[in-house]
């Protein structure tokens, strides 16, 4: 094959040969190369297959712009990533790369019949062409355009690399390591400003990469470059590369995605693939540089197209020739720069075409001087060759107009409609943009954050204005952090600065509606598209980029956005600020779902908040659920239980025997203070007042609006002590809103709140057996009904260990909750197991807790409530104080809507035909009633009721407490159940087990 | 991601410490029962949904715990002042005279 | 028995060169919340003039008190008896709260040439703003902890002990890519 790289040019290392395959055939690079420079240096410019018409494409650009050349890139399994650009990416031994959107290949694509249907997908077709019938949309249009369409294929085992993120504070944040961006950091890196400066290339230098003829200050521009970054260094400026700044967010906020192995062979231990900086940066300077707009016309999109001054860095930087023999076609002298150095390393420059009428003289004698031929206000009107071009088409421009076409052979066509500002970071800021009517472009204005926008990407051009810009811009920002600064002279020579004019669709001879001149390449949205958008009635940018899709691909429009802009005025014949320029949006370039994830994936996904027993659990094969951010066991299955049986074996032996149950992660926090009875007032529902220390009770809590927020036992350790609990998930919250009041409403109340859910492991027996077990391991309180009647607490020692004990039920056995210190938690845990041997004891996890209370008729907040039952809907009227001035969500409960007749009640239900309901499941009173029947609540809870034989199920039932005893209907899918309304109580209603029998006294 | 200053901690910090807490200034009557269902429902549900200059509250919910009161532009995501909890609302012409 | 934090000893939990993580012996721990006119008396009932400005640590015998906010002290006391006593006799004059949380954290050790470094791996602060010889409340990995910075490296980190799990394994997880770090 014959090989395009030219002796003694370029960065890369020719000395280090590096082998990497493409859709399975292997090719030889070198070290420092880009799939696509190596590729280009083997003579391949055919890379991949557009979106729409999987027309045949090559590289247009050498960066990360990139509309065309997106490949897959693969390592090993899950190591595999769709949609990589191909400029972007370093080779290295051993990578595979595939290219997309092809079959059977890449060199013959059925799909590409796309491409004659052209007609048929021209803009907004989705919307047209889709509309009838509708059934067809799911069955037939989309199935179909899904497999058509389409980026790349996702991949499909789960990626085994990992990804990091990290937090950076500095004083100055320099985006682009370009001339104006080493130049900034230089003059801003005095008296002890702290300065990072990245870019997302591989090494820095941005344009002095492709530009090794320029001197700076009488040194060859690659010396300078070299010995900026040795002075920079020592200055302690943190040089970052292969760094993309990806979105600029409020207050000076960068996210950098910072790829760190995707260059190497081997993996090093340890080394995640990418990083997301998160920086917060006291100024930001942006010197992002200009991106180099494409010339519209038609078969401007084939491969061996490519942008100028692309072809010269790929010429400068991977000394690789593009093509041996090609032609311009440019509206500015940069393109002639990239001529005369193509030419000076060996290419036979067939022409330079541009469509202006006069150029430089001192240009045209440097063209003459190599022998290239000049067409000056001429146009490209048609490109040929199947997989890559092999000639053109140029034609002469008279008023306007193309005239007769002359066919010149070449392998490579290099166009340049001049450049735009890169101004997306700058926009991400709400920074606003003003029109240059010269340039024919949009620059930078105004930014509401602390941002100095520099060089090119503010409209300047040349590397000396550049780099005196961006010295000027790092003085102002170390002057802005109150240092002195001063800006260097810097004297730039063979830099050849030009200057050009802005176009829109080239002049052509042919017929428009023909005409296949791209605007965005890998949307394959034409001028025509864009054209006919506005005569069907879109005036905005917006509505023209939604219509067409112009803009919106991976590469946010970095090459269409301006040249879809000037033809849409056209079209509209107005002028581009009156046309608007669409938004952009982070990220910058497309960035991994790794780099967003860092490190919370997998078991670091979330944090996972365990109890000091949940080890226990662990090791005797409990089966765990979530519960917030807890986890807790849900039921301990023996060998061959499923959930059902343990369940079920579990709530018969607590009911027998003895439970032992993990309460630990209810929420508990210690009320204290003088006015502490008074807080304890106004919070919750219930009276407090009288409770004496050593008693404890059953607290609600609701919002102001007087609907169930919360509920738990309360104990009165002492008169301005209160212990108070919280339900597992609603901890947090209590605590939240009980600091909202005390805080903001009642700021002169003398009490004080402390989280001490953590502080105790909290564990809860049960069963007839409970105070017999237990009696023996206390000391300080003698277990009887007297001495420590049901809902008292107390403090004492369980087993030798300080705790607080409360005499508290929620399985309606009797029970106990005891408090230890939390490390002490698992060794309490044992020896209660231990002592429970004899006593037939059960470990419960929150399935059984969840049945024990419902056959008990006790709520779970959340559950049974939904942010929208008051304590009369619950049943629990008894709960709520009558005689209180206030508490919250009292005058919430006199709401009109909430004394209103037709409230929904909380009921029990017993199905007649002995099914279990389905939670959630919706309830109607006449099942003959037409569709759709009129809901009157639904099922909140329903469980297998071992105790009672039978399925029990709580729900809200519209006047529910006024309906004992009628049938309701659940219709199902295949049936409807019916069942009668009951007491929420269904099991022991007097309550005649909490007690303690005499008998048992120890 | 937001920088906020703590009025109590007197210092300026990422928002991710920090935990938004609705609009400021919506006072809870001393006696509710005494308030009309209008009255009531307003103080329930009636908020401003400012375009502009909003006074609104945050807790310094990873830091010193404390709720405070802000107000910031809804357009510019910028923070005008902070203020401790209990502070009257402060004049906004002069802040509006800082700002420039 | 299953390995976690809440089962190992005092001492190195994990360390390479650049970082070592600990776990402090457990030491009793007090929340104090009082008004600010009453810090006089409980100073002198502490022992230690109790500092005002969050943030701010100080330390005598085997007393430390931390600022957590404007009324709000963590004290960490080889005498926590001594002082709840002290504390008590002042309540009826002295309004305060005092409550024992000696058992609701696990405190790490973090120190070493890249402590700081680490710590920007889920701190979103500027380390900067936590000076030598101060302790803050702060955010690590989305869960709340109190941090102390006792020297330029060296940290101490209080968790709840049921985070202490998931944050070990974050920061065990840095130390090693740190580790892993070309310089």
């Amino acid at each position: 094959m014959t090989t395009y790289r030219v002796a003694g040019k370029g960065r890369v290392d020719t000395g280090q040969p590096v082998t990497f395959t493409f859709d399975g055939k292997r090719f030889e690079g070198c070290a420092g190369d880009t799939v696509a420079s190596a590729l280009l240096a083997n003579g391949v410019h055919l890379m991949g297959r557009s979106f729409k018409y999987h027309r045949p494409r090559g590289p247009v650009t050498a960066g990360s712009e990139e509309p065309n050349a997106l490949i897959g890139t693969r390592r090993g399994a899950g190591q595999f990533e769709p949609n990589t650009r191909a400029t972007v990416q370093e080779i290295w031994d051993g990578l595979e790369t595939t290219s997309q959107n092809k079959f059977p290949n890449l060199k013959f694509d059925i799909g590409a019949i796309n491409d004659f249907a052209y007609m048929l997908f021209s803009a907004g077709f989705y919307y047209k062409t889709f509309m009838w019938p509708k059934n067809f949309w799911h069955k037939v249009y989309e199935p179909f355009i899904r497999k058509a369409a389409g980026l790349g294929v996702s991949p499909t085992e789960e990626d085994p690399d990992t990804y990091a993120s990290r937090n950076l504070h500095c004083d100055v944040l320099i985006v682009g390591a370009g001339p104006t961006g080493l130049a900034a950091a230089r003059a801003a890196a005095v008296g002890g400003v702290n300065v990072v400066l990245i870019d997302e290339n591989v090494e820095c230098g941005g344009t002095l990469l492709s530009k090794p003829n320029a001197e700076i200050n009488g040194m060859p521009s690659w010396d300078w470059l070299a010995a900026e970054l040795v002075s920079l260094r020592s200055l302690g400026v943190k040089i970052m590369t292969r760094t993309t700044a990806i979105g600029y967010y409020h207050q000076n906020m960068i996210g950098m995605v910072e790829k760190l192995t995707d260059h190497l062979s081997d993996l090093p231990k340890d080394t995640p693939r990418e990083r997301m900086w998160h920086v917060r940066a006291k100024q930001v300077i942006l010197a992002q540089g200009a991106l180099e707009k494409p010339l519209v016309f038609h078969g401007n999109d084939r491969p061996g197209v490519m942008l100028a001054g692309s072809a010269q860095t790929y010429l400068n930087r991977y000394g690789v020739l593009v093509g041996k023999r090609p032609v311009i076609i440019t509206s500015h002298d940069s393109a002639w720069d990239a001529a005369f150095d193509l030419a000076d390393a060996g290419a036979d420059v067939r022409a330079i075409v541009d469509t202006r009428e006069t150029v430089d003289e001192e240009l045209q004698s440097q063209a003459r001087m190599r022998g290239i031929g000049m067409k000056l206000s001429h146009t490209v009107t048609a490109t040929s060759g199947r997989l890559r071009v092999s000639s053109i088409r140029v034609n002469p421009i008279d008023d306007g107009k193309a005239g007769d076409g002359l066919i010149i052979p070449c392998d490579a066509l290099l166009m340049s409609g001049g450049w735009t500002p890169s101004l997306h970071l700058f926009s991400h800021t709400k920074g606003s943009l003003t029109w240059n009517e010269d340039q024919t472009t949009f620059l930078p204005k105004d930014t509401p954050e602390d941002c100095t926008i520099a060089g090119a990407s503010r409209g300047l051009w040349g590397i000396e204005n550049v780099l005196i810009d961006g010295a000027s811009a790092g003085v102002k920002v170390a002057m802005a952090l109150g240092k002195e600064s001063q800006t260097r002279q810097h004297k730039v020579t063979h830099d050849r600065i030009g200057s050009g004019v802005s176009q829109i669709e080239l002049p052509t001879d042919k017929s428009s509606g023909k005409a296949k001149a791209f605007v965005d390449f890998q949307n394959d949205v034409t001028a025509k598209d864009l054209r006919l958008a506005v005569r069907e009635g879109m005036r905005s940018i917006e509505h023209v980029k939604r219509y067409t899709t112009n803009g919106m691909a991976t590469d946010q429009g970095k090459m269409s956005n301006i040249n879809g802009l000037n033809i849409a005025a056209d079209a509209l014949n107005k002028p581009q600020p009156q046309v608007g320029l669409t938004t952009f949006r982070p990220p910058y370039t497309p960035t991994t779902f790794g780099a967003f994830a860092g490190y919370h994936r997998g078991d670091h996904f979330e944090i996972t908040r365990k109890t000091q027993i949940d080890s226990w659990a662990q090791e005797n094969g409990a089966v765990f659920e979530p519960v917030g951010q807890w986890r807790r066991a849900r039921y301990f299955p023996k060998r061959g239980e499923d959930m059902d049986t343990a369940v079920g074996r579990e709530c018969r032996t607590t009911r027998a025997h003895v439970g032992i149950f993990d309460a630990s992660t209810l929420g508990k926090i210690e009320v204290v203070g003088p006015d502490a009875v008074e807080f304890m007032n106004r919070m919750y529902t219930n009276p407090w007042t009288k409770l004496a220390a050593g008693r404890c009770r059953y607290g609600l809590l609701l919002g102001d609006d007087g609907f169930i927020r919360d509920d738990g036992v309360i104990g009165r350790m002492s008169q301005d002590c209160f212990h108070v609990t919280t339900t597992t998930g609603g901890a947090a919250r209590v605590m939240n809103m009980m600091e909202d009041y005390l805080q903001t409403e009642w700021p002169d109340l003398d009490v004080w709140l402390t989280s001490t859910t953590e502080n105790w492991s909290t564990i809860a027996l049960n069963g007839p057996k409970a105070a017999k077990l237990l009696a023996p391991l206390v000391d300080g309180v003698e277990l009887t009904e007297d001495a420590f009647p049901h809902m008292s607490c107390a403090e004492c020692t369980v087993a030798g260990m300080p705790a607080r004990l409360f005499r508290v039920s929620f399985t309606g056995e009797i029970g106990f909750e005891i408090n230890v210190p939390a490390p002490m938690g698992r060794k309490l845990w044992e020896t209660l197991w231990q002592a429970g041997q004899e006593h037939g004891i059960t470990a419960y996890g929150t399935e059984t807790m969840h049945v024990l209370r419902a056959e008990k008729g006790y709520i779970i907040v959340g559950q049974d409530t939904d942010g929208t039952v008051t304590p009369y809907d619950a049943g629990m009227g008894w709960a709520v104080a009558k005689t209180k001035k206030d508490f919250v969500g009292m005058r919430g409960l006199m709401r009109p809507d909430l004394v209103a007749s037709n409230r929904r009640h909380l009921v029990g239900l017993l199905t007649e035909d002995g099914t279990k309901l389905e939670e959630g499941a919706q309830i109607v009173f006449d099942p003959h009633q037409a569709i759709p029947m009129t809901m009157v609540g639904h099922v909140t809870s329903s469980y297998h009721s071992d105790a009672m034989g039978r399925p029990i199920a709580l729900a809200l039932v519209e006047c529910g407490q006024n309906r004992m005893g009628e049938t309701v209907y659940i219709p199902m899918p295949d049936r409807t159940i019916a069942a009668k309304i009951t007491s929420t109580v269904f099991f022991d209603p007097s309550n005649s087990r909490v007690k303690i029998p005499s008998g048992e006294m120890l | 991601m937001l920088l906020i200053n703590c009025p109590y901690c007197e210092e300026t910090l990422p928002e991710a410490e920090f935990v938004y807490a609705g609009e400021a200034h919506v006072l809870r009557a001393e006696t509710p029962s005494e308030l009309s269902d209008q009255d009531w429902a307003e103080f329930l549900f009636i908020r401003q949904n400012v375009k502009g200059v909003h006074f609104e509250r945050w807790r310094h919910f990873h830091g010193c715990a404390r709720f405070f009161n802000a107000a910031r532009d809804t357009v510019s995501d910028k923070f005008l002042i902070t203020y401790k909890a209990g502070e009257p609302r402060p004049n906004l012409t002069e802040l509006a005279g800082d700002a420039t | 028995m299953t390995h976690t934090i809440a089962t190992s000893p005092a001492g190195l939990l994990f360390g390479t060169q650049g970082v070592q993580i600990s776990r402090m012996p457990p030491k009793a721990r007090l929340s104090l919340r009082s008004r600010n006119a009453n810090l006089m008396a409980l100073s002198k009932a502490i022992g230690i003039p109790v500092p005002t400005k969050i943030g701010a640590c100080d330390t005598k015998g085997g007393t430390e008190i931390l600022c957590l906010g404007p009324d709000e002290w963590l004290v960490l006391s080889d005498v926590s008896d001594h002082i709840a006593e002290a504390c008590e006799k002042l309540y009826a004059s002295v309004p305060h709260s005092l409550v024992d949380i000696s058992h609701r954290e696990v405190t790490f050790n973090i120190s070493g040439p890249q402590a700081t470094e680490l710590l920007t791996l889920g701190w979103p602060r500027d380390p900067a703003s936590l000076r030598v010889g101060e302790g803050r409340r702060t955010v690590f990995d989305s869960a709340t902890v109190v941090l102390w910075r006792d020297a330029e490296n060296a940290y101490r980190m209080d968790v709840w002990n049921s985070f202490a799990d998931h944050l070990f394994q974050f920061l065990q997880h840095g130390c090693r890519e740190l580790a892993a770090q070309a310089y």
